[in-house]
């Protein structure tokens, strides 16, 4: 088996080629900002006298979801800028021809690239969101709703965007791939804000819209899974509801489609892969 | 190794949509062989070499490789290729290479360290060992790509244009080392356009044009043809086409051209020429190298 040395070498050129780094110092940029948002926001609300009980856990609550709602989408955009070109661009610049010829599956030039993906999201996220737990908890003086399974959750949606993108990479050039992973992720994200107002006015066609784009692709639900999972109980969860989840959490079985569309969609490359002419 | 084939094409096609890239094609290299590959751009060369290697599939026929299905993992382990785009990873070292591919060829670990420095230093990278391969000319990119090809100490070696990049006497190292390959017992599947390089190394060749195999064999043989050049009386041209057919005849700046099989044929030749009442002033031969069966070869899609 040779996949673990392709993902090892996934893993080694994006940390070589500072691609690693770039995310790492922009992220750091943006902990830093965050953590200036959220020592000010802490310091106006407790200078704000009155308002109903549990508002500052509700506030805090929301500054930690709402900031991990934004890691969650960097991590989604990093999943697809490594992967999108991950096959049909090595292809097209004649670097995998030398290893394509080598004792290898295609499987497993396809499957190491996949879990070498996925562990540079796992430290991205692992490491990103408990540096703002611990910003939020250093401020803040608590930490409220922080939960180990809404990360994992967020490395979910990550991976799922992975897969995608190497079942196109295995056909289309990265360009017309980005875009289309882009303009799916973009539904997902729409369809979740479609779901979310057809929920509101009680519409069972803008709903179903949403949960259908949620089945298609369940990057969105995977977060709002995450959400929930981090948001606070009574007051404090239901104003982080608002706009960085849903307000109808999925149930567990959106864990299931979810299970099921990432192996749909690493099949699909493994097999199409295969079959490719180099 | 009782099979004495180390690569075999039977029947072989290859068709993209409406182009027949690769036709018919039926082809053997034996163990040892230094053979070489040539045909015009875009005769289908680097497509039968793709598919040897199992990257890509054929439309009909078989292809064995050392045994094996063209493509299977056992095939694979012992065959090494130079890709004719030599690109490799950049951001690697030349050293980083060797080793990654080292290890995929599954080379032994106490083993990998020693074979990498000693192929480096077979290519003249020794001293860049530890550079990026960013930094790399074309040349020194294509010699890293030799060595990289010979690290897992293959049976056979797949060589895709392998001097393109390469000065005069880069080219001459290339040469030695695949006549020292040959030496070895490994098998050589040369593809090249330098037709002076095959020239030199190869034992055998085959000439492909349009996606068919239109000449094979060994060298000797496939350039004992020669050409002679007459010049001679009014009629010669006549007498010479009734004496050989008109494929071999051409008539050239007032004199003719004529392809014979060997001397015995020019005597003859002259011969009937004389016989038809026409003088011949002056017969003489005129060289045929590789090139010329090359240049024929593509011109007219036969030898």
């Amino acid at each position: 088996m040779s996949a673990h040395l392709i993902a090892f070498f996934t893993l080694r050129e994006a940390l070589r080629r500072r691609v690693v780094l770039a995310a790492a110092l922009l992220t750091f940029g943006y902990l830093v900002l965050y953590g200036v948002g959220v020592w000010f926001g802490y310091r106006d609300l407790q200078n704000t006298p009155g308002g109903p009980p549990g508002l500052t856990e509700g506030v805090v609550n929301l500054m930690l979801v709402g900031g991990l709602w934004s890691l969650n989408f960097i991590a989604s955009v990093l999943a697809v800028f490594l992967s999108v070109g991950a096959l049909s661009g090595e292809l097209d610049q004649g670097t995998l021809h030398a290893v394509a010829a080598r004792p290898v599956r295609r499987s497993e030039i396809v499957l190491g690239k996949f879990v070498g993906f996925t562990l540079m999201l796992a430290v991205f996220i692992g490491v990103s969101a408990s540096l703002m737990i611990l910003i939020v908890a250093v401020i803040t003086g608590e930490v409220v709703g922080a939960s180990w399974s809404g990360p994992f959750l967020m490395l979910l949606a990550s991976m799922l965007l992975i897969g995608l993108a190497l079942a196109g990479s295995s056909r289309l050039s990265p360009l017309p791939n980005g875009v289309i992973v882009f303009t799916l992720y973009a539904t997902a994200l729409i369809g979740g804000v479609i779901e979310q107002i057809g929920d509101v006015l009680e519409s069972a066609v803008m709903f179903n819209i949403g949960v259908f784009s949620s089945v298609l692709v369940p990057t969105r639900a995977i977060w709002d899974m995450a959400s929930a999972q981090l948001a606070a109980g009574g007051f404090a969860g239901e104003l982080s509801a608002g706009p960085f989840g849903a307000s109808n959490p999925p149930s567990g079985w959106m864990l299931l489609v979810a299970a099921l569309h990432l192996a749909i969609a690493l099949g699909f490359a493994v097999r199409s892969f295969e079959r490719r002419d180099f | 190794m009782s099979d004495p084939i180390a690569i075999g094409l039977a029947g072989v096609s290859k068709r993209y949509a409406s182009t027949l890239a690769v036709d018919d094609v039926t082809l053997s290299v034996a163990h040892g062989e230094i053979f070489g590959f040539l045909g015009p751009n875009g005769a289908g060369k680097s497509t039968i070499v793709k598919m040897i290697l199992g990257l890509t599939y054929p439309t009909a026929g078989q292809i064995e490789v050392l045994g094996q299905p063209a493509g299977s993992l056992k095939a694979r382990v012992d065959v090494g290729y130079l890709p004719e785009t030599f690109r490799f990873h950049d951001w690697l070292t030349a050293s980083e290479l060797l080793h990654f591919h080292a290890r995929l060829a599954r080379v032994d670990a106490d083993l990998r360290a020693d074979r990498v420095r000693e192929l480096l230093e077979l290519v003249g990278l020794k001293d860049r060992a530890d550079d990026r391969l960013s930094t790399f000319s074309k040349g020194m990119m294509q010699r890293v790509g030799l060595a990289q090809s010979l690290v897992g100490a293959p049976r056979l070696v797949i060589l895709d244009e392998p001097t393109s990049a390469l000065d005069p006497i880069g080219r001459r190292d290339v040469r030695d080392r695949i006549r020292e390959l040959g030496e070895q017992g490994v098998t050589v599947f040369l593809n090249s356009h330098l037709l002076s390089e095959v020239e030199q190394v190869c034992d055998r060749v085959a000439i492909i044009d349009h996606g068919a195999i239109v000449a094979e064999g060994k060298l000797d043989e496939l350039l004992s043809a020669q050409e002679i050049e007459i010049r001679a009386g009014e009629g010669a041209e006549a007498a010479a086409r009734q004496a050989l057919g008109d494929a071999e005849v051409r008539a050239l700046n007032g004199r003719l051209r004529v392809r014979v099989a060997n001397d015995e044929e020019t005597a003859i030749l002259v011969q009937r020429i004389v016989e038809a009442g026409v003088s011949v002033y002056d017969v003489r031969q005129v060289g045929d190298s590789l090139e010329d069966l090359f240049v024929r070869v593509a011109e007219r899609g036969d030898v």
